[in-house]
């Protein structure tokens, strides 16, 4: 072949590939994988490798991030799906745990008290500012009368007014028309509890040489033959001493929260026969 | 002069690709040896003393990068382009399908090669590794070697605006021994 007439290319090509063998009969002997070409080329690749590895890692990251966002387009509907399906479902759970908790406190009072009581669930509430009423889903079908007296926790609420075969129309102690023999618990004195708006009542035909502080509790008197004695009613909220008049100008607040109202008891019986 | 000096850094930067190439498509499996097509490449178009550098830098490179004695890719490097150098007088570039089994056959026998290389001097037991490693990758090299030839041939068309030609293969004067 006619390169073979080139000797120094020949030559050249010779050494090179003699220098090579000779490395590699060295290398198997001697080298302990810590030759100093080693690491130059190492060391000489490395931030190539760094800069290759980089692009790469970019590349792949927005590639993923790109493949996920794919995807999260129809994993955020799913996800928003269960979400409304779980909050649906949860606040079922906490009606049904914020019931339980209201029948308990019921069932409570219920046993606090020797009478027999009908428990009904408040189906309508007509607040306005002439008419404190609700109604209730019993009637005379369960032995309901008008004047039966209502309680809910921690006190009394009204008394019914009207009675249908299946419910039942309760006027609270917060209405106008509602008065309740009251006495206060602390000095045992005795008034007519007036409704006076929500939330709130007067406690009237207190004279004025009377002990009544703020924080006084007022309770059913029994007497009347409407409301049994000693149903929670309310707290002396304001105390007011007027010349002109006779009397305290009491101003209470009730103890049952009438917004808040969904099952009160009405007192069938003065007495639980049972007992 | 240019060229002796950008080669070892060539070589750095065609090794680090095809490592990061080999990562990215194989994970790492299996390697995409482009060092070893630019081999077979200069057999076909340098110059005996520009080929033989090129193949033992390349070689010397990867050695120190990926193998665990210095000197046996070189010495296969120089091999393969010693192959192809010879075999330049013969086959004709034009035909893909010579290029392409002849980069499969080279890259299988070297393979092979390292495999009992490993085998009988390093006790390193890596027969099994023929058909899932040696052939893939034989295959790879075989698939990548005219596409290589044939991206080269446009590089050089743009550069020089005709094909590239060796002096020795068109007779036209002596091997070239300058460095």
């Amino acid at each position: 072949m006619f390169f073979f007439r080139n000797y120094k290319s020949l030559i050249l090509v010779t050494l090179i590939f003699i220098f090579a063998l000779i490395m590699l009969s060295y290398s198997i002997k001697y080298d302990k994988g810590e030759g100093i070409f080693r690491k130059i080329v190492l060391e000489a690749v490395a931030p190539f490798q760094s800069f290759s590895h980089f692009i790469v890692k970019s590349v792949d990251d927005s590639w993923e991030r790109y493949v996920t966002l794919v995807g999260l387009v129809e994993k955020n509907k799913q996800l928003t799906k269960t979400i409304h399906e779980l909050k649906a479902e949860l606040l079922i759970y906490k009606e049904g745990y914020l019931e339980a908790k209201r029948l308990s406190t019921l069932l409570a009072l219920r046993e606090s008290l020797d009478y027999a009581f009908v428990a009904a669930r408040v189906i309508a509430k007509k607040q306005t500012a002439l008419s404190k009423t609700i109604v209730i889903d019993k009637g005379s079908f369960d032995g309901l009368k008008t004047g039966m007296p209502v309680v809910a926790p921690p006190g009394l609420v009204g008394r019914l007014i009207n009675v249908s075969w299946n419910v039942s129309k309760v006027l609270l102690i917060t209405d106008e028309n509602s008065n309740v023999d009251a006495i206060l618990h602390r000095t045992r004195v005795q008034g007519i509890f007036s409704g006076a708006g929500l939330h709130e009542g007067k406690l009237k035909y207190i004279t004025k040489n009377q002990d009544v502080i703020r924080g006084d509790t007022i309770i059913s008197s029994g007497m009347g033959g409407v409301f049994p004695k000693g149903l929670l009613i309310g707290q002396v909220k304001n105390v007011e001493k007027q010349n002109k008049e006779l009397f305290l100008k009491i101003d209470v607040t009730t103890f049952v929260d009438f917004s808040k109202l969904e099952e009160v008891l009405v007192l069938v019986s003065e007495e639980n026969e049972g007992k | 002069m240019a060229y002796y000096l950008l080669l070892p850094l060539l070589s750095l930067l065609v090794i680090a690709l095809q490592t990061v190439l080999a990562d990215i498509i194989f994970l790492g499996r299996l390697a995409i040896e482009i060092s070893f097509i630019v081999v077979i490449y200069a057999g076909f178009r340098l110059d005996l003393a520009k080929g033989a550098l090129l193949a033992f830098v390349f070689g010397f490179v990867l050695d120190c990068m990926t193998s665990p004695v210095i000197g046996l890719f070189t010495v296969i490097y120089i091999l393969v382009f010693l192959c192809s150098f010879i075999l330049s007088f013969i086959l004709d570039i034009e035909k893909i399908h010579f290029i392409a089994l002849f980069g499969f056959l080279c890259a299988l026998i070297k393979e092979i090669f390292v495999i009992i290389f490993y085998n009988l001097v390093l006790n390193f037991d890596t027969v099994m590794n023929i058909p899932f490693i040696c052939l893939p990758q034989a295959i790879i090299i075989g698939l990548l070697t005219p596409l290589f030839f044939y991206l080269m041939r446009r590089l050089e068309v743009f550069f020089y605006g005709k094909p590239f030609h060796r002096t020795e293969r068109t007779g036209d004067s002596r091997i070239s021994a300058k460095i």
